[in-house]
């Protein structure tokens, strides 16, 4: 890509398709609406072919800089829902954890999604509920050594999925 | 035999990251880490991932990752698109009035079109402002005269999203023309461009109806003697 790459119609279309599934669920996440959603997602790319001539490819990704702009759509999207509530009716409220740490969540979990049904589910089962390697082994009907190599893989499942999102842990 | 005894260790190296193991298995890992730079250097990479699980809450992820509706993609390319053509009118306004210099043609061609004022056959283009708006709300328009009647830029702000909005112009002896509905998104993109058969210098009026409520602004165009000055009157 050459500098100025998205300020063509053809561009901001390409983009869209590469990249609005993951846009529109941070927005879904941040905003917890998915007409809000939506309207960010539509406000991202607008932003973005406005500003297209400045984007350079050698300073960071081009889903990198449209994370960026999201960002400050979500920001401004909840001041203009808090100036007026009447647009949030029906809808969920604010989150209200920092945007960095929504998006790194919101990243986790997308990555979380990623991996294979089989990590995931030992991930669940053993990190988050907590529960015995040997109860989450006579469940599945697998060794209890096998639960473990699967959180091995599936740790590393994830690094990798994170490694593409972007993320530089 | 150095590598084979990895392997066992490593597959236990996500429960020992995670904190998972008994305190024997834990001892007898960290035995062999501290001899093993490339398993230490994994369970550290590991430990700073499973630093970053807590963060993911499971009742989001156990579900499929929500997607946008489906005509989302072409609503921004319209969206885009009119931005274009509007981008482009504004640079032919700027040829227009001869100026050189871009920023003094913009400027110059923005102030003439805001300040010419109505009246007069060759006049290019009507702004109208609605007056008696909702506290938040704007609304303005801009009409062009056309052989086939009048083309209408509405720009709106401050409405609810969604709202659909119903322009009509007023003729002469009181009539309604259609001239279409749009409606108002959040964003940037304000802009609505819509048309109308009734010629700009018939028209006497331009009214939206937006909710429940109708707007309505005068249009001093040529030869509009009687201009109606109520901005807001009950729906219809």
């Amino acid at each position: 890509m050459t500098p100025g790459a998205l300020s063509r119609e053809r561009d901001v279309r390409e983009a869209y398709a590469a990249h609005s599934g993951e846009l529109y669920g941070f927005a879904m996440r941040s905003l917890g609406d998915s007409g809000l959603a939506e309207e960010a997602v539509q406000e991202t790319f607008v932003r973005a072919w406005r500003a297209g001539e400045r984007f350079d490819p050698q300073i960071g990704s081009l889903r990198t800089w449209l994370f960026a702009i999201l960002r400050n759509v979500v920001i401004d999207l909840g001041r203009a829902r808090s100036a007026r509530p009447s647009v949030a009716e029906g809808g969920v409220e604010p989150s209200v954890e920092p945007l960095e740490e929504a998006l790194l969540s919101w990243q986790v979990e997308e990555a979380m999604r990623r991996i294979g049904d089989e990590h995931r589910r030992v991930l669940v089962e053993t990190h988050y509920l907590g529960r015995p390697y040997s109860e989450v082994a006579a469940e599945l009907g697998v060794p209890e050594g096998t639960v473990k190599s699967r959180v091995y893989y599936g740790l590393r499942a994830l690094r990798v999925v994170l490694e593409e999102m972007g993320y530089e842990g | 035999m150095k590598a084979e005894s990895c392997r066992d260790w490593r597959l236990s190296l996500g429960a020992y990251a995670l904190g998972h193991l008994s305190v024997e298995e834990r001892a007898g890992l960290e035995a062999h880490l501290e001899g093993c730079p490339e398993c230490r250097s994994e369970a550290e990479s590991l430990k700073s991932l499973g630093r970053l699980l807590p963060l993911a809450d499971p009742a989001r992820f156990t579900h499929p990752t929500p997607k946008p509706a489906p005509e989302l993609g072409e609503r921004i390319a319209s969206t885009i698109g009119a931005e274009k053509r509007r981008e482009k009118r504004r640079r032919r306004w700027q040829i227009g009035f001869g100026f050189a210099g871009a920023a003094a043609a913009a400027t110059a061609a923005v102030l003439a079109v805001l300040v010419l004022p109505g009246g007069g056959a060759s006049e290019p283009s009507q702004n109208v402002a609605f007056a008696s708006l909702p506290p938040g709300v704007d609304i303005s328009a801009t009409l062009q005269p056309h052989a086939y009647g009048t083309e209408i830029h509405m720009y709106v702000t401050g409405m609810r999203s969604g709202t659909l909005c119903r322009v009509f112009l007023r003729g002469p002896h009181g009539e309604r023309v259609p001239a279409g509905t749009f409606r108002y998104r959040w964003g940037d993109d304000n802009e609505a461009v819509l048309s109308s058969a009734l010629d700009l210098s018939r028209t006497r009026a331009i009214g939206v109806h937006a909710g429940s409520k109708t707007f309505v602004a005068a249009v001093q165009s040529a030869g509009a003697a009687e201009t109606e000055n109520h901005n807001q009157e009950d729906a219809t």
